[in-house]
C-alpha cells in the first residue's frame, strides 16, 4: 500500500471511531454505535458470511481498537470472494437458474446450472483474490470457466484443473471480459428486429448503472406514426427516439458477433456460438457505425476499454457494493457520503478492498442508528442476512447443511427459498427484499428444525464420545437431574447460534427448562425435546438480524 | 399456553408500539369481510394486444393472423377466430356482460422489464409496490398471506413483507412442514402441540426483539415490525392450513386461480398474481398467440363458472366480490415483421372483469394503426379532450375499486374512472 493510500484510509477510520456515540451519549446528529461485539459481528457477516468465532469476539470486547485488524484479515479471509460475487450478482443478475439449454457431456443439469451462472461472478471473485482493477471485469484477456463451463462451450481449459481457472474461447473471439461472454449474451438475449438494443442496455445498466428504459418516453404523434410506417428511420431521425437510440445503437452493434436472428431458430445455435461473419450485423440493422457515446470504436476490446475510463463505470461499482454492504438503496442525498469511498477507490488503482475497507470502518456503517430523522428513514441499523450467509450461519453453528439430492435448499435458485428469505432470482426478482416475509418465518422455522435435529442425532449417537455442541447434557439428563448442566448448555447454544452472550441474570436458561419440559411431556423423547429447544434459539432473531 | 391471537398481539405493550409504526391501530383491526379480493394475471413476454382484445380488422396499418374476424357482442369488440380461438368467443359470449375491455393504453417503453414495471406499478422508480401488494397492504382488512405470488412479475417495494411467494409449492411444503421429511438427512415431525409451544415461545422472543429494536428511529423498524407481523401471519396461516388445502397445489393456470381464489374466500388472502403460460414474446412468429389466448380464455371461462358458483365471504356468489385483471407489460407491433412475428409496441390493452366493473363494453381507444387516442376518463371513449390513456391511469383505477386513494400512492395520477361501474 502506498503512503497516501495508508493515510486516506486512516482519515476514515479515525473518523469513524471518533464520532459515535454511546446509547448514553448520543445527542441529536450523532450515530449511536454497535457494541464492539455487535460490531465484530456485522463485520464478518457481511464480509466472511459466517459469525466472528467466540475467540475473536472476546479479543475485541477486551481491546475495540482491534477493530481495523479485523476488517485486515477479514478482507483476506477466504469467503470474501464469494460475498463480493452474491453483491456483484445483484448488478449483474446472472444468476438466474437458467441452463439456457446448454449440456455438458458428463455432467448433470444442476452442474451446468451452476456453471453457465456463474462465468461473470468467477471474474469477479478472481478479481478480489488477485486485487485485481475492477476495470478487469471488462478488459481481462480471458474468461474463467470450471470443467463444466469449459466443456459446455469448447473452452480451452487447462488440462488436470478442476475449479474456476483463466480459460479462453477459442472460436476467434476477442476476449473483454464480461463482455464477450457467452453467458453474458445468453442471459441477454436480443435477436431480430431488436438488434441488440436490449444487451446494449443491459450493458448500461450492469456497468454504468443507467438503465435507457427507465427514462421516460415522451414520443409526439409524428414519431409515433413513423414507428408505424418506418421504425428504423424513426428511431435514427426523430429527435424524441435519438435523446435514447444515439448512444444505445453505437453501443448495440459491437454485439452482433453474437447476434441470433432467430431466437426459435434451432439451426442458430443461440449465443453461445460467436459468429464472426455477422460482426458487421450493424450495417443492415441500424446502420450506426459502433461506438461508444461519440467515440468510435474498432471493436469490442476498444469498447471494454471506454468503459473502464467512464467515471460512470466506477461510480457504478461503488454504488453497487455500497448498496449491498450497507443494505441501502442510494438516493441523491447519498453521494456526500459516498463521495468518501470513492476517492479511496480511484487512490487504489480501483482494487475492490479498498473500496470495502473505506465502507465497513466509517460511521455510517457502524451506526446502530442516528438521531437525525432524515438520514435515520435511510440507514438499515438492522440488517437482515442473505440466503447464503443463512446458510452458513446455520452450518458454523451446528455442522449442517439442508441439502436435497446434494444440493442446499436455502441457496438453491430452482428451490425457490431464496426469493422467499429476501434474496433475488435476477429476473422476476431483481431487487433484494430485506424485511422478513412470512417466507422467511417458515423457512427458518423449518431449516432450524431440521439443523437442530442433526445435531442431537449427531451429538447423542451413543458411539459419539465427543459431541460438538451438546457438551453439558446427555441424552438421560433431565433439567432435575443435571439443572447446571441444562443452564451452561443452554448459555452456550445461544452464544453458539447469536455470537451474543446471554446476561447473567437472564431468563432464557429457565423459560428453556420448562420449554423442554413441556416438549418432553408430549413428545416422550428426549431427543425430540432438545431438537425443540436448539430449533427455537436457531429461530432467534438474532440468528437472522446482525 | 397463551393465545396466540391478534388480540393478544395487541396486549402486548412492546407489540404495540411497532405494530403502531405500521400505521396498525386496533381499530384498524378488522376483518376481510366487505372488501373486493383481486386475482391478476400476467403474460410476461407481452402479448399482442390485437390478437383478442383490441381487433383492426379492415385496417392496412394492422395485420391478423388469417381467417380472424371482428365480433361485437353490443358495446364490447374482440377479435374472434372460429379455427384457433373457441374458448375466446364462449368467454365473451358468457361473460362478456362482466368484462371491461380496455385499449389503447400507454405502455411507456418497450422493455421487459421496464414494461412490466410501469404496468404494474404506474412508475419506473425503484421501490414502488405493484397494485396487487397496494391493495393487500394498505385494505381494511387483516390477511395472513396477503398477496401471494403464484408466478409472474412481484414489485413488492416498500411493502414487500405483504408479499408471499409461492415458490413453486415449496412455501407449501414448508408451511405443512412434510419438507423436514423429504430432504437428504430427514427429520422426524413433531406433534402439532409442540409446535404450538415452540410457535408461541419464538414469538415472543420476536416481540420483544421488536420492542426494543422498535423503538430505534428509522429504517430498522420497519424491518423488525415486519418480523414480528409475519411470525403472527405464519401462526395463523399453520392454523388454518387444511382449511385452505394449501397441500394440493396445482401446475395450471385454473389450479393456481381457483386456489388463489380459495384463500381469498377463506380470507386468507386479499390479491394473487398468476403467470399466464405461453411464450408470449413471438418475433419468430405469431401464430402461437392465438392458441395461447384461446388456453388463457378456456380457464377464464372455467375460474368465472367456479366463481359464480361458490359462495363468497361477503357475498352471496364469489364472482360479485372478486375482480380478475388480466395484463402484459406492452403490445406487439401492429404489422408482421419478415418472420411473421410482431415486436415490441407500445401500446397494449387489459381485460378487467368481475365485481364492480363496468362490463360489455370496449373502453378506451385506438386509432386504425393501433396508436392510442385522447379519451375521457369519464365515459372511456375518444375524445379531443381527454388524455392519452396510461398504464397507471388503469391502475389508480384498481386502487380506487379497491377502497384505496389512488392519490395517496400516486399523487396526481388520474383513476380511469370509466372502468368503474360507481364510477
Amino acid at each position: 500500500m502506498n503512503q497516501a493510500r495508508t493515510w486516506t484510509l486512516l482519515a476514515v477510520m479515525t473518523v469513524s471511531l471518533a464520532s459515535c456515540k454511546t446509547e448514553e451519549e448520543a445527542k441529536q446528529g450523532d450515530f449511536v454505535q454497535l457494541s464492539p461485539r455487535e460490531s465484530l459481528i456485522r463485520l464478518s457477516v457481511d464480509l466472511r458470511g459466517v459469525h466472528p468465532s467466540e475467540q475473536e469476539l472476546l479479543a475485541i470486547e477486551a481491546n475495540p481498537e482491534l477493530y481495523t485488524a479485523f476488517v485486515d484479515r477479514f478482507l483476506d479471509d477466504p469467503g470474501l470472494p464469494d460475498t463480493v460475487a452474491d453483491l456483484m450478482n445483484q448488478r449483474l443478475l446472472t444468476r438466474t437458474g437458467d441452463t439456457y439449454g446448454l449440456m455438458a457431456e458428463g455432467y448433470d443439469t444442476e452442474a451446468v446450472r451452476e456453471a453457465v451462472n456463474n462465468e461473470q461472478l468467477a471474474l469477479v471473485r478472481r478479481i478480489v483474490e488477485h486485487d485485481l482493477p475492477y476495470t478487469e471485469l471488462v478488459t481481462a484477456d480471458y474468461t474463467m470457466a470450471n470443467p463444466v463451463l469449459a466443456e459446455a462451450l469448447n473452452l480451452e481449459y487447462p488440462t488436470g484443473a478442476r475449479g474456476w481457472e483463466k480459460a479462453h474461447y477459442t472460436d476467434g473471439r476477442q476476449h473483454a471480459g464480461i463482455l464477450t461472454m457467452s453467458t453474458t449474451w445468453l442471459r441477454y438475449p436480443s435477436a431480430g428486429g431488436n438488434a441488440n438494443r436490449a444487451r446494449a442496455n443491459a450493458v448500461s445498466k450492469m456497468l454504468l448503472c443507467d438503465d435507457y428504459l427507465a427514462r421516460p418516453i415522451v414520443l409526439n404523434r409524428a414519431a409515433v406514426d413513423q414507428l408505424t410506417v418506418d421504425p428504423e428511420t424513426a428511431i435514427s431521425t426523430n429527435a424524441s427516439c435519438q435523446s435514447c437510440h444515439s448512444t444505445l445503437d453505437p453501443l448495440a452493434s459491437h454485439f452482433f458477433g453474437f447476434f441470433v436472428y432467430d431466437d426459435d431458430d434451432p439451426t442458430e445455435g443461440g449465443a453461445a456460438v460467436y459468429r464472426p461473419e455477422r460482426e458487421e450485423g450493424w450495417r443492415y440493422y441500424s446502420g450506426k457505425t459502433p461506438g461508444y457515446y461519440g467515440v468510435p470504436t474498432a471493436n469490442i476490446a476498444e469498447l471494454g476499454q471506454l468503459i473502464a475510463e467512464d467515471q460512470r463505470f466506477k461510480d457504478c461499482a461503488v454504488q453497487t457494493v455500497w448498496q449491498g454492504l450497507t443494505q441501502r438503496l442510494m438516493v441523491d442525498e447519498d453521494w456526500s457520503e459516498i463521495a468518501g469511498h470513492m476517492s479511496v477507490f480511484e487512490d487504489n488503482d480501483l482494487t475492490l478492498k479498498p473500496l470495502i475497507r473505506s465502507i465497513v470502518t466509517s460511521e455510517e456503517y457502524l451506526a446502530k442508528y442516528v438521531l437525525d430523522e432524515a438520514l435515520s428513514e435511510r440507514m438499515a441499523g438492522v440488517k437482515t442476512v442473505s440466503p447464503a450467509q443463512l446458510s452458513n450461519i446455520v452450518h458454523q453453528s451446528t455442522g449442517f447443511r439442508w441439502e436435497f439430492a446434494g444440493r442446499d435448499l436455502v441457496t438453491n435458485q430452482s428451490s425457490g427459498v431464496p426469493v422467499l428469505l429476501g434474496g433475488i432470482d435476477g429476473t422476476t426478482i431483481q431487487h433484494r427484499n430485506y424485511k422478513p416475509s412470512v417466507g422467511t418465518v417458515f423457512v427458518q422455522k423449518r431449516l432450524a428444525y431440521a439443523a437442530a435435529w442433526h445435531v442431537v442425532d449427531r451429538d447423542f449417537a451413543e458411539d459419539n464420545a465427543a459431541p460438538e455442541l451438546l457438551k453439558w447434557v446427555l441424552v438421560t439428563d433431565t433439567p432435575d437431574t443435571n439443572p447446571a448442566g441444562f443452564e451452561e448448555q443452554i448459555r452456550q447454544l445461544y452464544l453458539t447460534a447469536t455470537g451474543i452472550p446471554l446476561a447473567a441474570k437472564a431468563t432464557e436458561p429457565a423459560e428453556l427448562a420448562t420449554l423442554w419440559r413441556q416438549l418432553y411431556s408430549v413428545e416422550g423423547s428426549s431427543k425430540k425435546a432438545w431438537a425443540g429447544v436448539i430449533s427455537v434459539v436457531l429461530r432467534d432473531p438474532a440468528v437472522i438480524t446482525y | 399456553m397463551r393465545s396466540l391471537s391478534r388480540r393478544r398481539l395487541f396486549l402486548d405493550g412492546a407489540a404495540l408500539s411497532s405494530l403502531g409504526a405500521l400505521g396498525w391501530t386496533p381499530s384498524m383491526a378488522r376483518s376481510a369481510q366487505g372488501e373486493r379480493k383481486f386475482l391478476f394475471f400476467f403474460a410476461s413476454g407481452a402479448w399482442d394486444h390485437t390478437a383478442v382484445l383490441e381487433p383492426h380488422h379492415g385496417s392496412d396499418f394492422v395485420d391478423h393472423q388469417q381467417d380472424s374476424y371482428l365480433r361485437e357482442l353490443g358495446g364490447l369488440r374482440h377479435t374472434a377466430n372460429d379455427q384457433t380461438m373457441e374458448a375466446v368467443s364462449r368467454y365473451f359470449s358468457r361473460w362478456g356482460g362482466k368484462s371491461a375491455i380496455v385499449n389503447g393504453i400507454d405502455a411507456h417503453t418497450v422493455g421487459h422489464d421496464t414494461g412490466r414495471q410501469m404496468t404494474m406499478t404506474g412508475t419506473s422508480a425503484d421501490n414502488y409496490p405493484d397494485w396487487p401488494t397496494v391493495l393487500a397492504a394498505k385494505g381494511s382488512g387483516e390477511y395472513p398471506l396477503p398477496h401471494v405470488v403464484f408466478g409472474g412479475p412481484s414489485f413488492g417495494g416498500h411493502l414487500s413483507s405483504a408479499v408471499v411467494r409461492a415458490g413453486g409449492g415449496t412455501l407449501l411444503d414448508l408451511i405443512e412442514g412434510s419438507i423436514v421429511g423429504a430432504s437428504d438427512t430427514p427429520a422426524p415431525l413433531l406433534q402439532g402441540p409442540s409446535e404450538q409451544i415452540l410457535d408461541s415461545f419464538v414469538y415472543d422472543r420476536v416481540a420483544a426483539f421488536a420492542g426494543k429494536r422498535g423503538s430505534m428511529p428509522g429504517a430498522s423498524r420497519g424491518r423488525t415490525d415486519s418480523l414480528l407481523a409475519n411470525m403472527d401471519r405464519s401462526m395463523e396461516i399453520e392454523g388454518r392450513k387444511f382449511e385452505a388445502g394449501l397441500g394440493e397445489l396445482g401446475n395450471t393456470v385454473l389450479d393456481q386461480a381457483i386456489k388463489a381464489t380459495e384463500m381469498m374466500r377463506l380470507g386468507l388472502s386479499r390479491t394473487a398474481m398468476v403467470g399466464i403460460p405461453g411464450g408470449w414474446d413471438t418475433h419468430g412468429g405469431n401464430a402461437p398467440q392465438e392458441v395461447q389466448f384461446n388456453n388463457f380464455f378456456d380457464a377464464l371461462d372455467q375460474l368465472m363458472d367456479h366463481l359464480a358458483s361458490t359462495p363468497g365471504l361477503s357475498t352471496p356468489w364469489q364472482i360479485d366480490e372478486t375482480v380478475i385483471v388480466c395484463l402484459s407489460e406492452f403490445g406487439r407491433t401492429p404489422m408482421f415483421n419478415g418472420a411473421q412475428g410482431k415486436d415490441h409496441w407500445p401500446y397494449n390493452s387489459a381485460l378487467v372483469c368481475g365485481s364492480g366493473i363496468r362490463g360489455g363494453r370496449s373502453l378506451g381507444a385506438a386509432d386504425s394503426g393501433s396508436v392510442g387516442l385522447p379519451v375521457d376518463y369519464a365515459s372511456g371513449q375518444a375524445s379531443d379532450n381527454g388524455d392519452i390513456l396510461g398504464s397507471e391511469n388503469v391502475g389508480a383505477a384498481l386502487l380506487k375499486l379497491g377502497g384505496i386513494d389512488p392519490e395517496t400512492v400516486l399523487p396526481g395520477v388520474q383513476p380511469f374512472h370509466a372502468l368503474l361501474r360507481e364510477g
